[in-house]
């Protein structure tokens, strides 16, 4: 899998925004993601497999998802098995939609430095400027809210949900979220017993 | 005007020699069309047209791929009429050019069109015949996909816009024989003459003016056809078409330039728009600010207005003599701020496809030509980005667009900044055949002269040339060199058209391919349609003066039902 998956950073990217110059607001609030200091900021975080209660395959098309919507519940930690079955590279990236907004704008730097092609991750290219940082350093960051996958692979992502308004999947492949590859992540409120079983 | 007969087809295509190789239950649907007689109110004039089942723009034709379709059409005209189904990939015989597919559709007569529809997107269908496509003759073609489509939308509507002449015709073929510029309304005048005396020298002046009358083109003909109104969905300006949107909704825009002669620049104030689709295949989806379409291009692009107000769609013509305007909005009746045409450009020595050392021996004539920043038109601050570190997201956009001469005075560049959509963003989202090498090239000079309205490829006008001929199964490689000072729509009847962007195996499949002047653009085309198709500028009066050729595609017969996609 380790070959199979290019896992991007978006705190890492991020800082690389801030040190051209042209940061977004979103970018920041990107950056807290993982945390959960905040309760409504939270998308949640990464799980054990030990709490896994169930699988959802996600199978990535061009340019699309299978399912288009997702339904969870908070403190449900769910395994997520991606697979790219299209022809054209795909990202799997849960986040809000500023988050996703602002790694747009990353993936859209990545493809203008020839990181990323239709259908290859190029993982030796250097991001050319870029404060001598290089894709490879980029990548060695494991980012464990998304995925990034050429056709014909697959990853999981196992994650933690928590009670959060406003949560999407989406690749973030240029062009791809707006014309429609993102879907709703609708979070039901947790139950006391879930409650207990999630810790 | 449609009715469905769900029927078992065994080979309905007899007629061109194809043969279904299974039966299959098909979606069959019957459409009749009535090409008529009509008034088109722009608002400003009213004028005698032409247009289908009574109105001009016809009527959206909506089909499904897979779908066998029989189109009837009755001729209410008293003169000869025709319907090319433009974009379709069909046999011959019902493409619908007169002399060349067949024989045309007399007064009072009924041509019963069947093919089998195998490809998905939106297209537009225009009479062949005369000038009765700029008389009004044309109707949209949204054709829905088998499978699902590569990209997601709550609802969709056809933008076509058209160039709108007082004159038909057959009026303005005749006044530009006559004088190739009699609708120049925007010819330098003695006092520019004066203006530039005054800024660059009397002689430099002069010498500038020779140039270009050795030419026999002046720097204004961006368009050599001025005077019309432009419409979007038969409505001017003013009578503003209006479609409906939820704030938050995806909204597919299928654009379709039907003009005459003119090419536009679209933009939507307030929205990004995402190109998801160039000619009816889909592309990677491209984010612009704004576009250009040339004459029979189209466009599909997804919108997302989340705001609760109108939106303008505003397309200015290239030459910015004219725009139309249309709107967005959450209900019927309000309207969003339209912008102002911005200065009309000019055309540059770089246009005239002379190189810059040439220019060094006219005597400030290449100041002139080459400084942008007295080219009307050009957005400074779309040029300033190739003067950022090379890191902005702007930046990205602001590289030389390969398709234009360099120091062109077309160079489109987007008016409220960002990114101005470029053939070389197209990437083909599925490319349609296996990339190979082509086994011959084609060179096709686009030749004019002004002076007499003469339009030609390689030096001869239609009339005196032979027919361009293919071999079925061959893959050639078309060179088009703009030798003239004007664009032009180079449409490829019947195979599809492969611009060669640079891309490979993702280079976008066309159907339409414009060069602009001063440049050399490939295309290449996988030859995998049997019989005889025209090949020609889709600039109206371009094509009637003789920037046309016959194609004829030798061999294959047999093999055609095999090929065909």
């Amino acid at each position: 899998m380790k070959s199979n998956t290019y896992r991007t950073n978006i705190a890492v990217m991020s800082a690389f925004t801030a040190v051209l110059a042209f940061a977004a607001p979103q970018a920041f609030a990107a950056g807290s993601h993982g945390g959960g200091h905040d309760k409504a900021m939270s998308i949640g975080k990464p799980g054990k497999t030990a709490n896994v209660g169930r699988t959802i395959s996600v199978v990535m098309q061009d340019n699309f998802y299978e399912p288009e919507n997702l339904t969870v519940t908070a403190g449900e930690t769910i395994r997520f098995v991606i697979k790219n079955t299209g022809d054209l590279v795909h990202e799997f990236n849960i986040g809000t939609a500023p988050m996703h907004a602002a790694h747009q704008k990353e993936m859209a730097m990545m493809v203008e430095h020839g990181m990323l092609e239709p259908d290859k991750i190029n993982r030796d290219v250097k991001m050319s400027g870029m404060a001598g940082m290089s894709g490879k350093m980029a990548m060695s960051h494991n980012d464990p809210n998304s995925v990034l996958l050429e056709p014909g692979k697959s990853a999981e992502i196992i994650w933690r949900f928590e009670k959060t308004t406003g949560l999407e999947f989406a690749c973030n492949v240029p062009g791809h979220y707006e014309s429609g590859m993102m879907g709703k992540i609708q979070i039901k409120p947790l139950k006391t017993s879930a409650l207990e079983l999630g810790k | 005007m449609r009715s469905h007969r769900p029927s078992f087809v065994f080979g309905a295509l007899a007629v061109a020699g194809l043969l279904a190789a299974t039966a299959s239950v098909a979606e069959a649907g019957v459409y009749d069309l009535t090409v008529d007689p009509v008034v088109i109110d722009t608002g400003t004039f009213k004028k005698d047209g032409i247009g289908y089942n009574g109105a001009s723009p016809g009527p959206v034709l909506r089909f499904t791929e897979g779908e066998d379709v029989t189109i009837n059409v009755t001729n209410n005209l008293d003169e000869s009429t025709s319907i090319h189904w433009h974009g379709l990939i069909l046999p011959y015989q019902m493409d619908g050019v007169p002399t060349i597919s067949y024989n045309g559709i007399k007064p009072g007569e009924t041509f019963t069109y069947k093919f089998p529809v195998v490809q998905s997107g939106t297209y537009w269908f225009h009479s062949h015949s005369g000038f009765q496509e700029p008389d009004g003759a044309y109707g949209a073609i949204v054709i829905k996909p088998k499978k699902r489509e590569p990209f997601r939308y709550d609802r969709y509507y056809v933008v076509q816009l058209t160039d709108k002449h007082p004159h038909s015709g057959a009026r303005i073929m005749r006044n530009l024989k006559m004088m190739p510029d009699y609708y120049n309304r925007q010819q330098q005048t003695f006092g520019d003459f004066i203006d530039d005396a005054a800024k660059m020298g009397f002689a430099a002046a002069l010498a500038d003016r020779m140039a270009w009358g050795d030419m026999r083109m002046m720097a204004a003909d961006v368009e050599d056809l001025q005077g019309f109104v432009p419409l979007i969905n038969g409505k001017a300006s003013a009578q503003n078409w209006t479609g409906i949107f939820k704030p938050g909704e995806r909204v597919r825009l299928r654009f379709i330039n039907s003009s005459a002669m003119t090419y536009f620049d679209i933009r939507i104030p307030g929205l990004e728009m995402t190109v998801v689709s160039a000619d009816g295949n889909n592309v990677q989806p491209v984010k612009v600010d704004e576009f250009r379409i040339a004459v029979a291009e189209t466009y599909d692009v997804i919108i997302r207005p989340k705001e609760d107000r109108a939106y303008t769609i505003f397309a200015a013509s290239m030459g910015r003599s004219a725009y139309g305007r249309a709107t967005l909005a959450p209900r019927p009746g309000m309207t969003a701020d339209v912008p102002k045409l911005k200065k009309r450009p000019l055309l540059t020595m770089a246009d005239m496809g002379m190189d810059h050392s040439m220019m060094s021996g006219m005597g400030g004539m290449d100041k002139k030509a080459m400084d942008h920043s007295k080219m009307p038109g050009m957005d400074m601050k779309g040029m300033d980005h190739s003067k950022m570190p090379g890191m902005g997201m702007k930046g990205m956009a602001a590289k030389a667009d390969p398709f234009y001469a360099s120091g062109s005075g077309l160079t489109p560049a987007a008016a409220d900044g960002g990114r101005f959509l470029s053939y070389k963003d197209l990437r083909a989202q599925k490319p349609r055949y296996q990339h190979r090498k082509a086994m011959r090239e084609i060179e096709m000079r686009l030749t004019g002269n002004m002076e007499r309205y003469v339009w030609s490829v390689n030096g001869k006008k239609y009339a005196d040339a032979e027919p361009v001929r293919l071999q079925f199964g061959e893959r050639v490689r078309f060179k088009f060199v703009n030798e003239t000072m004007m664009s032009h729509p180079m449409h490829l009847h019947g195979m599809w058209s492969i611009l060669d962007v640079g891309a490979g195996k993702w280079n976008p499949v066309k159907h339409t391919v414009s060069v602009a002047p001063g440049t050399t653009v490939f295309m290449e085309t996988e030859v995998d349609a049997p019989g005889q198709w025209a090949f020609h500028c889709h600039l109206a009066y371009h094509a009637a003066a003789g920037m046309f050729r016959k194609v004829i595609v030798e061999g294959g017969e047999k093999s055609a039902a095999l090929t065909t996609r």
